[in-house]
């Protein structure tokens, strides 16, 4: 059978690239004194300041992984960590300066905002240059804002909760992340209130040699629920951009939350991101996650299920094509009785690229009766690409159901010849088989999402039967 | 005694999920090894020959603390042999320590089953550091049975390496419930085109054993296949951490490997650690592992308690059946009750 052709992505949108206009962009490097400016630029409070420098000090003594991608090629003398655009946040969409507007409104952001969101924050470069959430949800309670207004507003929510989930030696790099945080978004959802329409944060990078690092804070209070989307993308330029930002969950006693995140960085783009959530008791978390973009990607999601009865999901695909080497995955760790977590990753390699299933499941000696059911599959599109699944088991105690199952494979010729059979052409067989592989990821994306998430595959798979 | 590094993943993941190598501290080492002249053997006895010497005995993976072995072993099969051939190491109070190599090379065609045994006869503080090389021509059929039924005071360690020529088939069955510390690795060279690599292991961990294996399979020849079944059980504050990587190679169109592992876990401070890992740079394969853990279901302990069995009795009849498919595979009915009786022992 002839083989077909793959070509790389259709960037299309994503890659649109306006001037490189700022109001203030911090001199490149990592410097003590490049911290202590950064930090008086945003006006920070005494504490984040210090959390700031011990942050940088615990960065420059950590080391490189030993593991995963090469990283070699990340020189943080070259990265402007901090860049402001010209602009202030508003929460009126008339208020943001036409090129940046503009950018978002091809992504379409204020679209979605106004058919399937209760809420938006749009993040250009270091900034929120826009965030707004529907008037009932202020009403009952509702915080969403950018991260900046919430530690002035905020200052002992956020000082209780910011980066004690995820502390600045956890690694190299939310060290640094702790170092030079700018922007994110900030939610709180107070007790018993159920949030049913998504809030979302856009995160878009448009200045080269330049590092995003947002900081996203989320409180879901007993009884009370919230989906939130994440959605991040950038141009490409030949010089590496980096991505470090920080999710921190705090998903208490019988609260629900579900993360979902559709990443499409540009192929220039190191994303180098943590994520963790803290799970209270018969509280739940859910993590959906599509990884498309990124010259290298290193992002395990973590689900500490510390309260009794807690459950987390995580469903997840990756996508890579030429000269992309992601190195995605999922951590849980068991920590309570009757705990429980689901895992289904994909991932599909073609072109070249590299995808890497990474994972922790560990169930501790005092979590008792706990399951865990992990699943992943891995497609390869052709033999010059690589897929490798490198899990790891922990169990520390005799009650308890665990099972791990994975598989790598092709496309299968007989599916093919199948659907050849009933007309279809090779390519359609393909990319009818590939969305098959991908429904089940797609089907807990949000509408428009799985609409992208298609017709991403779509592109990925046209091409000549050569 | 400084700390020593052993059994180190293909590839590496993060470090504080502690399982990229085993670090053994305040280890015994023995410094002199002495001579080892307590090996029995049965079966076409003619084939192995003691040499001075077997070469380049470097290794790809491997765990060898003792580079300089006390007995080098060089078994040519040219022919089929009908009977096993049994090696049986007993380690004993003149003879505590064996760091032996031993290179099997399989001519074309040919069958055979080689048992090698190790044991402590004695209650000594032994130590066995071995390594064995198979090399499988074309079409050669070879069944290795590694029995290690070692005190919980003697170290072992044992390395091998397997290199699979064109529609040679390696079968391994190893029993693997003796040592302090138990450190296997086991690497698998599957360059023939249609080449069958297999390992079935069954361990069973009490008291403060450590088991770490590390297996590791290349699939390089075309429609090759690896098959890793690992059965295994831990009680008391016994640790095991198993990790078996099938690594598919550029080229090895239609090759298969499959890998599962089974703990069962018999008390909560025993600890399983496990990395099964699938590593693929070819399109067309096919490759699938499944790990689990878990304890023994209580429904099944419960119907066969209610067919008059105590709950011990229970226990050992469930452990039985899972390791049946390495047991059956042991060619000498004495060697196999042996194994069932230590077996029993250990779970008492």
């Amino acid at each position: 059978m002839s083989k077909t052709q793959i070509e790389d992505i259709n960037r299309n949108i994503y890659d649109i690239k306006n001037k490189d206009e700022y109001d203030y962009k911090i001199q490149k490097g990592l410097t003590k004194e490049i911290i202590e400016e950064l930090s008086k630029q945003k006006q920070d409070p005494d504490w984040m300041r210090e959390l700031r420098l011990k942050a940088l000090d615990v960065y420059n003594k950590l080391e490189l992984p030993t593991w995963g991608p090469d990283l070699s090629e990340l020189n943080m003398d070259e990265i402007a960590t901090y860049v402001r655009p010209k602009t202030k946040m508003s929460n009126n969409w008339d208020d943001v300066p036409d090129d940046i507007k503009e950018t978002f409104d091809k992504l379409g952001i204020p679209e979605a905002e106004k058919t399937s969101l209760a809420g938006v924050g749009a993040q250009y470069d270091s900034e929120v240059v826009y965030h707004s959430m529907k008037e009932e949800l202020i009403k009952q309670g509702v915080i969403y804002t950018d991260m900046e207004t919430a530690v002035h507003e905020y200052p002992e929510l956020v000082k209780e909760h910011f980066m004690k989930c995820v502390p600045v030696h956890d690694h190299k790099f939310v060290a640094l992340h702790g170092a030079v945080w700018s922007g994110g978004s900030f939610v709180y959802v107070p007790k018993g209130v159920k949030v049913d329409i998504p809030l979302q944060s856009y995160f878009r990078l448009n200045s080269p040699e330049s590092g995003q690092f947002e900081h996203t804070l989320i409180i879901v209070d007993e009884g009370a629920s919230l989906h939130f989307i994440e959605g991040c993308s950038a141009p490409k330029y030949n010089k590496v951009n980096l991505h470090a930002g920080c999710v921190e969950l705090y998903v208490k006693e019988n609260s629900y939350l579900r993360y979902s995140t559709i990443e499409n960085w540009s192929k220039n783009m190191l994303n180098l991101n943590t994520k963790k959530a803290i799970v209270g008791k018969n509280a739940q978390v859910d993590w959906v996650s599509g990884s498309f973009g990124s010259k290298i990607s290193m992002l395990y999601p973590m689900s500490i299920l510390n309260g009794e009865g807690s459950k987390t999901e995580f469903t997840g695909i990756s996508f890579a094509g030429k000269g992309q080497n992601l190195d995605n995955g999922f951590k849980v760790v068991h920590n309570a009785k009757n705990t429980s977590s689901v895992v289904n990753a994909k991932s599909i390699s073609k072109d070249g690229g590299t995808c890497t299933y990474r994972s922790l499941v560990r169930i501790s000696e005092n979590a008792k009766n706990s399951k865990s059911v992990v699943s992943c599959e891995s497609l390869m599109l052709d033999d010059i690409s690589k897929s490798d699944t490198i899990p790891v088991n922990d169990i520390r105690t005799d009650e308890v159901e665990f099972s791990h199952e994975a598989k790598i494979g092709k496309i299968s010729d007989k599916t093919i010849f199948y659907l050849m059979s009933r007309g279809m052409s090779e390519e359609d067989a393909k990319a009818m088989i590939v969305r098959g592989f991908a429904y089940p990821i797609s089907k807990e994306l949000p509408v428009e999402y799985a609409v992208e998430m298609n017709n991403l595959i779509n592109l990925e798979l046209e091409g000549a039967i050569g | 005694m400084e700390e020593i590094k052993l059994n180190q993943t293909p590839v590496r993941t993060s470090r504080n999920y502690n399982i990229n190598n085993i670090k053994l501290k305040d280890i015994k080492i023995p410094k002199e090894i002495g001579n080892f002249e307590s090996l029995e053997m049965k079966g076409k006895t003619s084939l192995v020959e003691k040499v001075t010497s077997l070469g380049n005995m470097e290794l790809k993976y491997g765990v060898g603390v003792i580079n300089k072995p006390n007995m080098n072993l060089q078994i040519n099969i040219a022919e089929t042999i009908e009977e096993p051939l049994e090696l049986d190491f007993m380690l004993n109070e003149q003879n505590r320590n064996l760091v032996e190599n031993i290179v099997i090379n399989a001519s074309k065609g040919i069958q055979a089953t080689v048992i090698l045994k190790y044991e402590t006869v004695e209650d000594i503080q032994g130590f066995h550091n071995g390594i064995l090389k198979v090399n499988a021509d074309k079409n050669a059929k070879i069944d290795i049975v590694l029995i290690n039924l070692v005190n919980e005071q003697t170290n072992n360690f044992l390395s091998i390496e397997n290199v699979l020529e064109e529609q040679s088939n390696v079968k391994y069955t190893v029993v693997d419930f003796g040592g302090k510390n138990s450190i296997t690795n086991y690497y698998s060279n599957i360059k023939g085109q249609k080449a069958d690599s297999t390992i079935n292991t069954i361990y069973l961990g009490k008291d403060n054993q450590l088991f770490d294996i590390n297996y590791i399979g290349e699939l390089w020849g075309k429609q090759s296949n690896l098959d890793i079944d690992v059965q295994g059980a831990i009680k008391d504050n016994a640790r095991k951490h198993f990790k078996g990587t099938i690594d598919f190679k550029r080229g090895c169109k239609k090759a298969t490997g499959n890998e599962n592992e089974y703990c069962t876990i018999l008390s909560d401070t025993a600890k399983s650690i496990a990395l099964p890992m699938l590593l693929c740079e070819e399109e067309d394969v096919e490759g699938n592992h499944a790990t689990s853990a878990g304890k023994i279901g209580e429904k099944e302990l419960f119907y066969i308690m209610s067919r008059g069995f105590e709950l011990k009795e229970a226990l050992k009849l469930m452990l039985r059946a899972k390791f049946n498919k390495v047991l059956e595979n042991i060619p000498v009915e004495e060697l196999k009750e042996q194994i069932i009786t230590e077996m029993e022992t250990r779970l008492d």
